[in-house]
């Protein structure tokens, strides 16, 4: 099932960059991002959805909560020394977002619905860099659409589960090392839509003492799959036509990796709560990217390029402060390893381990009314690599993105 | 008041670091030309030099010849300016050159020579060389097309003479007869540039012309390679000037010989019930073996007919064998081979006696035979689609230029201790397809 508002939606809302590792976007909710994106080991109210299902039985009173970021992203490169060729992805504003609505069925029984981008991409290079061959842009959407049910056990112990259901898009465009002669370089255009994939979000939350919680919470991997996409040539010459036939499809599968996350949060009194979470995220599950064609293309059925990621490890921390009934200060800062190896660098996702600092504020302009607002900064190390095992590009990237966002939360 | 500016200062830095953090930034290396003297470069040698591609000398190929694209690079580390004989842009075809117009079947590319906006200007007295339109301004790119190291202490080797000439180094000599004019050596010419900087890559031809014309003409001995060799460090590499003697690649690196491969053309004649067959220089015909090269512009395969047993492809039959002509053979292969090993030699003596760089084009084309990939893009010694040769088989395309000029300039780096960024070889094209 294929469908079309989803992927209007997509269109019109959706053009994450991926600015965590991978092409993760870890952006689930306002009050979150201010605390570093912690949440797995404390109650986040309708965000839960995301962070812990287990702990979303725990919320006192039915609410819905909408937000957006915007993602400023810039990508430095600069080629292998002593070559001065650079170039700067012109990423444009990616606007992630999530809406969650809980309904408190009685005591021990929540249900939600939670709608959010977890992963994401969009890298703009343009057609004149040394990379171009690689990449000129790329644009990667999925958007989740999670129904979930949180159940209490006791006054201590909630369990919830979450079905994830899956859609998302592909763009993908690259210049093609063949020239026409008058002199216009041959371009290819990937474009597709996902199928529908599935996966599960479940979590237990735990009220250890009365300041100490503890969660934990398991995402799945969730297939996303394109079939049938369109294959697009440009500029190619005549006499090399039957190398890029057209009406070409593809397609493609692209793991959106299952990620497990161990949350504390310690109240520390009625004005200060910490929380710090561990996420494991099971990259290894991108071995390679491989495109599928419906033609040959430059003889071959297929293009295949390997990526073999690591799992890798998030460390969080966050913190909010009640300065009064209505406002709250939050902070927090993370660090985010990159799942790329040495040797597998490329354009698309020029990642590094990744530092996180966040800031927040929440107001309550009534009892049912509140604002949250964040910004976070990412600061990703600058990485050096010959990108020789994944037929990328070799070269120096350095990427920091500056995201504000902001959310309301309604309760009933 | 001396505290004041201390603060002011501190909090200007502080918010040119805060602003200056928004857009990333990865901090390079300074070019820097190390121990080198970059005022004056000149580029000594042949056709590759020139810049010459796809079987003749245009104004785009002069443009990216790999001299211009180093002395490009030498600007950005205080290199001066770099003049060449370029054709004028109404000229630009220069002495002509053949394009890709087509595929007569998939492996038969159609070349079709270029024939308008030429710079030849009238017929020299020898009434068969093509004059071409002068250039007489001194210039940095000494490369000239067809030179050998044999010919560079030949008194009249550039002036109009019915006992023929070389057209490319006439065009930058003044007309009159006089041992510093029109009969001027190319030793002497070279000579009297005074570089501060040089590159030499020169001898290519001594090998060359004996090897594409499938062993017919001669190979230049190596006491005369000697001689030559030792005029032209003498007149190039005087003292204080530094430069980069580059050497002799391989024939059998270059899509001239490896294109009509001998194994598929084995293969093809066996699958017609036929072998392959090849005349020697002593006439006689033998079935050919994979150790043979068959020259690109053979024309091996076209149906002929041949008297009694009718129409045979050529060279299916031993009636109808290839020319000498048109095979470089296993021993004549050998003989090119150990000829070039033995100038290599001497390059590579001469480069080390006057402490000059010595940049091993040899070895890197023949560690390149298998391919090699760059930037995303594939690249091999393949005729057409390898990217780095151009139409004629044995000259580069202006990306091929690009990729030697950056071996040459990463063995000036480490031999003069310099940091010269490198060309990017993305921004010039290889072969365009109609």
């Amino acid at each position: 099932m294929k469908s079309k508002i989803l992927a209007l939606l997509g269109g019109t809302l959706l053009s994450a960059s991926a600015m965590a590792g991978g092409y993760q976007v870890n952006l689930a909710s306002q009050r979150q991002i201010g605390m570093g994106h912690t949440g797995t080991g404390i109650q986040t109210g309708t965000a839960s959805i995301f962070f812990n299902p287990g702990a979303l039985s725990s919320i006192r009173e039915s609410g819905v909560t909408i937000g957006a970021s915007a993602i400023n992203s810039r990508i430095a490169y600069r080629a292998i020394e002593p070559t001065n060729s650079s170039a700067k992805a012109d990423n444009d504003l990616g606007t992630p977002f999530q809406v969650y609505a809980a309904y408190k069925i009685d005591d021990l029984l929540t249900v939600g619905l939670g709608v959010y981008t977890p992963f994401g991409s969009g890298v703009r290079w343009g057609n004149e860099w040394n990379g171009r061959y690689s990449l000129n842009e790329i644009d990667l959407q999925a958007i989740f659409i999670q129904p979930t049910v949180s159940y209490k056990l006791g006054d201590k112990f909630g369990v919830g589960l979450g079905f994830v259901i899956a859609t998302g898009s592909v763009n993908l465009q690259r210049v093609l090392p063949v020239e026409n002669s008058e002199r216009q370089e041959g371009t290819i255009e990937l474009d597709g839509g996902a199928k529908t994939g599935f996966g599960i979000n479940v979590g237990v939350f735990y009220q250890a003492t009365d300041k100490l919680t503890i969660g934990l919470d398991y995402r799945s991997k969730v297939e996303l799959e394109v079939q049938e996409g369109d294959v697009t040539f440009t500029n190619i010459p005549a006499s090399a036509s039957s190398n890029f036939p057209s009406g070409t499809e593809f397609s493609a599968q692209l793991p959106l990796p299952a990620t497990l996350t161990l949350g504390l949060g310690y109240q520390v009194n009625d004005k200060l709560t910490l929380a710090a979470d561990v996420s494991h995220v099971r990259w290894s599950a991108y071995e390679s990217l491989r495109f599928d064609f419906s033609k040959q293309i430059r003889g071959s059925g297929f293009s295949e390029s390997a990526r073999n990621y690591d799992d890798a490890f998030i460390y969080r921390l966050g913190a909010e402060y009640m300065v009064n009934d209505k406002l709250a200060v939050r902070g927090g800062a993370y660090y985010d390893q990159s799942p790329v190896q040495d040797g597998y660098l490329t354009p698309e996702t020029p990642d590094a381990d990744s530092r996180g600092l966040s800031a927040g504020v929440g107001y309550s302009i009534s009892d049912n009314f509140s604002l949250d607002a964040s910004f976070l900064y990412i600061n990703k190390k600058e990485r050096t690599d010959q990108a020789d095992l994944s037929g990328g590009v070799a070269g120096t990237f350095k990427s920091v993105a500056y995201i504000p966002g902001i959310g309301l939360n309604f309760k009933f | 008041m001396k505290n004041f500016f201390n603060k002011f200062g501190l909090l200007a830095l502080a918010a040119g670091m805060l602003l200056s953090s928004c857009d990333p930034e990865i901090d390079a290396a300074n070019p820097s030309s190390g121990s080198l003297d970059l005022t004056k470069y000149v580029a000594v040698g042949n056709s590759l030099t020139a810049g010459f591609q796809d079987n003749g000398l245009y104004l785009e190929g002069q443009i990216s010849s790999y001299p211009a694209l180093i002395a490009q690079q030498f600007s950005l580390a205080g290199g001066g300016e770099f003049v060449q004989p370029l054709f004028s842009e109404a000229q630009r075809n220069g002495s002509g050159y053949v394009r890709l117009t087509g595929f007569s079947s998939p492996t038969s590319p159609i070349l079709t020579p270029v024939t308008d906006n030429l710079a030849v200007v009238g017929k020299g007295k020898d009434g068969k060389t093509n004059l071409l339109a002068p250039y007489l301004q001194p210039v940095n790119n000494l490369g000239v097309p067809g030179i050998k190291m044999a010919d560079v202490t030949t008194a009249g080797y550039g002036y109009d003479n019915p006992l023929g000439f070389n057209p490319y180094y006439e065009r930058l000599l003044p007309d009159s007869p006089t041992p510093t004019e029109a009969l001027m050596p190319y030793v002497n010419y070279v000579g009297a540039t005074n570089p501060t900087f040089f590159t030499m890559w020169l001898g290519n031809n001594d090998v060359l012309g004996y090897a594409t014309s499938g062993g017919v003409a001669s190979m230049t001995s190596a006491s005369v390679f000697q001689s030559n060799l030792d005029a032209m460090m003498a007149a190039l590499a005087k003292p204080n000037v530094e430069g980069a003697v580059i050497n002799i690649p391989d024939v059998t690196a270059i899509p001239f010989f490896t294109t009509k491969s001998t194994a598929q053309l084995k293969q093809l004649a066996a699958a017609s019930n036929a072998k392959l067959y090849i005349r020697l220089a002593d006439n006689t015909v033998r079935e050919a073996q994979t150790t043979d090269y068959v020259l690109l512009t053979s024309t091996v395969g076209t149906p002929e007919s041949v008297p009694g047993i009718g129409t045979v492809p050529h060279g299916f039959s031993p009636l109808n064998p290839l020319a000498n002509s048109e095979v470089l053979d296993v021993n004549e292969v050998e003989a090119v081979i150990s000829r070039t090993a033995e100038f290599n030699a001497k390059l590579a003596t001469a480069a080390q006696t006057k402490n000059l760089a010595y940049v091993d084009m040899n070895g890197y084309f023949n560690s390149i035979k298998g391919g090699f990939a760059l930037n995303a893009v594939t690249y091999s010694p393949a005729f057409i689609t390898g990217n780095l040769f151009s139409l004629d088989g044995v000259h580069l395309t202006p990306r091929g230029y690009a990729i030697v000029a950056n071996r040459i300039l990463r063995e000036i780096n480490s031999k003069y201790n310099a940091s010269i960024p490198f060309v990017d070889e993305t921004q010039y094209r290889a072969v365009l397809l109609p």
